[in-house]
C-alpha cells in the first residue's frame, strides 16, 4: 500500500523557487493498479521518484506497506523507469539476474532463476545479447524481468511504453497485465495516455497542471481479465473515456498555455 | 560505411587496395628520399639516406648493442605507466567520491598539470639522479593527469538513470561502484590508456635524452652530440616502431574489453 500524504515538492532554480507538485494525497491499495495521469509538466515523474526515496521530499510525507519514508531508497521497491535503464555491459541475462547477485543469491540460483524470467516475458534464447543487440520492445521486457524478479511488493511504472510502437506497447500492456494476474504488486503506473491508464488500471488518479495537484480520482470497474485492445471497443469504456476527459482537457490546455507563454 | 562503390567490389578488394596503396605510398618517399640524398639534391649529411639507416639498424640488432637500451626504456615507461595509471585512478576515484578533497586539491591538480613537463625534467634529473627514479618521475607527470582526468569524468558522467535503478533494486554503494561506475568509468580510462602509451615512451625518452647513460632517447642525445644524423634517424625509427607496435596490441586489447560496445556503423 502506498499512502502519499500532503505531499510537496519545491526546487531552487535560477529563474527562482519552482514547485513540481503541491499538497499532493493518494492512497493506493495493496495490490491495487492505479494510474496516474496528467498533462507534461505536472509533476508525475517527480511524484514516483519521492516514492522511490530518489528525490526528497520539501514537504507531507509517504508511507509504503505502514512504514514512512525516512530518507533513503526503501525495500521493496521496483521501478521501471522512462527511459532504459539496462547496464549496457551486461548481457541481458546478467541484468535480470543483477538484484539477486546485489541479495547474495548464489550465482547458480540467480542463473535459474534469471533463465525463467527471461523466459517469462518471452525472451527465451536471447539470454547473451548485449542491450544495444535488442529492440526496444525487447529492452523494456528485460526491465521488466529485472524488476519483477525479486518480487518487490510496490511496482512503481514511468511512461514505462511510451517509446515504443502502437502494435509493440498493445502487446507489452497485455504480457504486462499477464504478469500482474501472477505477481500482484501494487502499482502505481505514470502515463499521459488516458486510454492506456483506463485499460490497464482499476483507478484512475488526474493531475492539475504543474503544480500539480489531485484534480480527481476515477474507479475503473471494467472486468479482468482484460485485453488492452478490444476492451476500448466497450461502450463503458467510452463512458469513462469521455468523463475523464473532461478534465484532462482543460489542464492540457492549461499547461500548453504555460508551456507557450515561457 | 556502405558508399555505391563498395557494393560493387568486394569488401576483401577494397582492403586489398587500400593495403597495396599503402606500400606503394611508402615506398614511393623510401625512394624519393634515397634519390634526393644519393643526387645530392639533400645533404645526406643532414638526412642520412635510407639504406645507410637500414643498415646502421640491421647493425644494432645484429651487434645486441641495441636490446639494453630499448629493455632501459621499456623498463621506465612502463613503470612509470603503472605508478600514473594506479595513482591516477586511486585519485580520480577519490575526488569522485568526495567533494571536499576534490574541492580542495582541484586548484593544485590544475596547477600542476598547467606546468610543461619538459621544464620538469631537468629538476627530476637534479632530484632523482639520472638513473630510473628520475625518467619514471617524468612518465608519471604525463600518464598521471591522463588518467585522473579520465576516471574523474568518467565516474561524474554515469547516467543517472543506471545509478537509481541499481539503488532501486537494493544495491549498496559497493554495488553501484562495482556494477555501475567502474564499469562506466573502465571505458574512459581503456579509452586514454592508447593515449598514455604514447605519453609513457615520451617521457621516458625526454627524460633519457635530457640526461641517462642508456635508452632510445640517450641514442638520440649521443648520435646528437657527435653530429650523426644518421644515428639520430635510427634511433628515432627503433623508437617509432617500439610505439607502433606498443598502441597496435593496445588496440588489440581494447577491442577485447568493449565487446558489448554498439559497433559504429
Amino acid at each position: 500500500m502506498i499512502q502519499v500524504e500532503s505531499v510537496t515538492r519545491t526546487f531552487e532554480t535560477p529563474a527562482g523557487e519552482f514547485t513540481a507538485v503541491r499538497d499532493v494525497s493518494f492512497a493506493v491499495g495493496a495490490g491495487r493498479f492505479v494510474s496516474l495521469v496528467g498533462p507534461s509538466g505536472c509533476g508525475k515523474t517527480t511524484l514516483l521518484g519521492m516514492i522511490a526515496g530518489l528525490v526528497p521530499l520539501s514537504d507531507g510525507r509517504i508511507v509504503l506497506d505502514g512504514r514512512a519514508l525516512a530518507g533513503g531508497v526503501p525495500p521493496g521497491i521496483g521501478y521501471l523507469f522512462q527511459r532504459d535503464a539496462l547496464l549496457p555491459w551486461k548481457s541481458a541475462l546478467q541484468n535480470v539476474a543483477l538484484p539477486l547477485a546485489i541479495r547474495g543469491t548464489p550465482l547458480a540460483e540467480a542463473r535459474a532463476r534469471a533463465t525463467e524470467w527471461m523466459r517469462r516475458v518471452g525472451l527465451a534464447g536471447f539470454e547473451d545479447y548485449y542491450p544495444h543487440q535488442l529492440s526496444g520492445g525487447m529492452r523494456k521486457r528485460v526491465s521488466l524481468a529485472t524488476t519483477l524478479i525479486y518480487g518487490p511488493p510496490v511496482l512503481l511504472m514511468d511512461e514505462p511504453f511510451s517509446a515504443l510502437d502502437v502494435q509493440t506497447r498493445n502487446l507489452m500492456e497485455n504480457e504486462l497485465l499477464d504478469l500482474w494476474a501472477d505477481t500482484r504488486n501494487t502499482v502505481l503506473f505514470v502515463t499521459h495516455d488516458l486510454e492506456e491508464a483506463i485499460a490497464l488500471s482499476d483507478e484512475v488518479i488526474v493531475l492539475t497542471a504543474g503544480p500539480g495537484r489531485v484534480k480527481a480520482t476515477y474507479p475503473i470497474p471494467l472486468a479482468r481479465p482484460r485485453n488492452v485492445v478490444e476492451i476500448r471497443f466497450r461502450e463503458e469504456f467510452a463512458r469513462l473515456y469521455e468523463q475523464i476527459w473532461k478534465d484532462l482537457r482543460d489542464e492540457v490546455q492549461q499547461s500548453y498555455a504555460q508551456s507557450t507563454r515561457r | 560505411m556502405k558508399s555505391s562503390r563498395a557494393t560493387r567490389s568486394r569488401p576483401g578488394a577494397d582492403r586489398a587496395r587500400l593495403i597495396a596503396g599503402r606500400v606503394v605510398l611508402f615506398a614511393a618517399i623510401i625512394a624519393a628520399w634515397e634519390l634526393a640524398a644519393r643526387t645530392h639534391a639533400v645533404d645526406p649529411y643532414f638526412v642520412s639516406l635510407p639504406s645507410k639507416l637500414s643498415r646502421t639498424i640491421a647493425g644494432w640488432f645484429a651487434s645486441g648493442f641495441i636490446y639494453p637500451h630499448i629493455v632501459a626504456t621499456i623498463h621506465e615507461a612502463l613503470v612509470g605507466l603503472v605508478v600514473g595509471i594506479v595513482g591516477g585512478v586511486l585519485v580520480g576515484v577519490l575526488f569522485a567520491f568526495s567533494p571536499f578533497v576534490s574541492g580542495l586539491l582541484h586548484p593544485l591538480i590544475v596547477m600542476f598539470n598547467a606546468m610543461p613537463r619538459i621544464a620538469l625534467a631537468p629538476l627530476f634529473i637534479v632530484w632523482l639522479g639520472i638513473g630510473l627514479a628520475s625518467k619514471v618521475a617524468m612518465v608519471v607527470s604525463l600518464v598521471f593527469f591522463i588518467v585522473f582526468f579520465s576516471t574523474y569524468a568518467g565516474l561524474r558522467d554515469v547516467d543517472v538513470n543506471l545509478i537509481n535503478h541499481v539503488r532501486v533494486m537494493g544495491g549498496t554503494r559497493r554495488d553501484l561502484m562495482r556494477h555501475v561506475l567502474l564499469p562506466s568509468a573502465l571505458t574512459w580510462i581503456f579509452a586514454s590508456l592508447r593515449a598514455c602509451v604514447g605519453f609513457a615512451v615520451i617521457g621516458a625518452i625526454i627524460g633519457e635524452y635530457l640526461g641517462a647513460d642508456r635508452g632510445i632517447g640517450w641514442i638520440v642525445q649521443y648520435g646528437e652530440s657527435l653530429f650523426d644524423s644518421n644515428m639520430v634517424l635510427a634511433g628515432l625509427i627503433v623508437l617509432m616502431a617500439f610505439v607502433a607496435t606498443l598502441d597496435g596490441s593496445l588496440g588489440w586489447l581494447e577491442r577485447r574489453f568493449s565487446h558489448w560496445k554498439q559497433k559504429p556503423l
